[in-house]
């Protein structure tokens, strides 16, 4: 089990939490150590037990690539979810901050496991529109804060 | 005779007297002009309108910053911007949206 209920789990009684849980494989990552990169095929997603995750994106600086923090994951939420969505390619890159342990879940795994227990995939399909939409949210507020601080300045 | 070589002589020593002395006097004046000169503001160089003159200066200011303490901003600056917007989807207003942050990168 983790570390409180996984957000992708919420909602669901404990033996279908430990059933979803039983389909994964557990795996350390070192700090430091990327768990997937921007770009690659995107098969599992990994539920954090413990530790803290990175998530970058590339960015021009000074004529250099440096990755810019975008998020930081921390125990109980869930990491590349691309890998349950068209065209399962990683949209940004994670890495340890610290030694971090998580469950990864692949998607082959999740589908077999959700058409025997219907229930089950329609409140994770829930709770991933959940986590989905609340990014959405952010970026959109903080696309508008950018928008709007461009806008200043070209009045000014 | 001897007056006309007396009345010679002194013109001849009157002229250059006078020679003497007008050289003595332009010599001044032309000393004068280089200090007048010197006193001038020296011009201000032509800016050129070519672009290297634009690059030039961004380079030299965007290195103030070392690269680390830049990146070290930027993360902040994502960081608080993450912050205001997560107020702002709590409760959800205007004020909250537009709300001033104090990210290093914006003042």
């Amino acid at each position: 089990m983790t570390n409180g209920e996984p957000d992708l789990l919420k909602g669901l009684a404990t033996e279908e939490i430990e059933g979803a849980l039983a389909l994964g494989v557990g795996l350390t990552i070192a700090s430091g150590t990327e768990l997937f990169h921007l770009g690659d095929t995107a098969d599992r997603i990994f539920i954090l037990q413990r530790g803290r995750i990175r998530l970058t994106l590339p960015i021009h600086v000074r004529g250099r690539v440096e990755e810019i923090f975008v998020e930081e994951s921390t125990a109980g939420q869930t990491v590349g979810w691309s890998a349950l969505m068209p065209p399962y390619r990683f949209t940004l890159t994670a890495t340890a901050l610290v030694d971090t342990h998580v469950i990864a879940l692949s998607r082959e795994a999740l589908r077999e496991y959700f058409a025997r227990y219907p229930g089950v995939g329609y409140v994770v399909s829930l709770n991933l529109a959940a986590v989905i939409g609340q990014r959405l949210q952010l970026f959109q507020a903080m696309w508008l804060r950018e928008m709007q601080r461009t806008i200043e300045l070209r009045c000014a | 005779m001897e007056l006309f070589l007396m009345v010679a002589c002194l013109a001849l020593f009157g002229m250059a007297v006078t020679c003497l002395a007008f050289s003595a006097a332009t010599r001044h004046e032309e000393t004068r002009q280089p200090e007048v000169a010197e006193q001038k503001p020296a011009p201000a160089p032509v800016r050129t309108r070519f672009f290297a003159d634009e690059v030039v200066a961004p380079a030299a200011l965007q290195y103030q910053v070392p690269l680390e303490v830049l990146l070290l901003q930027i993360e902040s600056h994502v960081r608080l911007e993450q912050a205001a917007a997560e107020s702002f989807l709590e409760s959800p207003a205007s004020a909250s949206l537009h709300s001033r942050t104090t990210s290093p990168l914006v003042h």
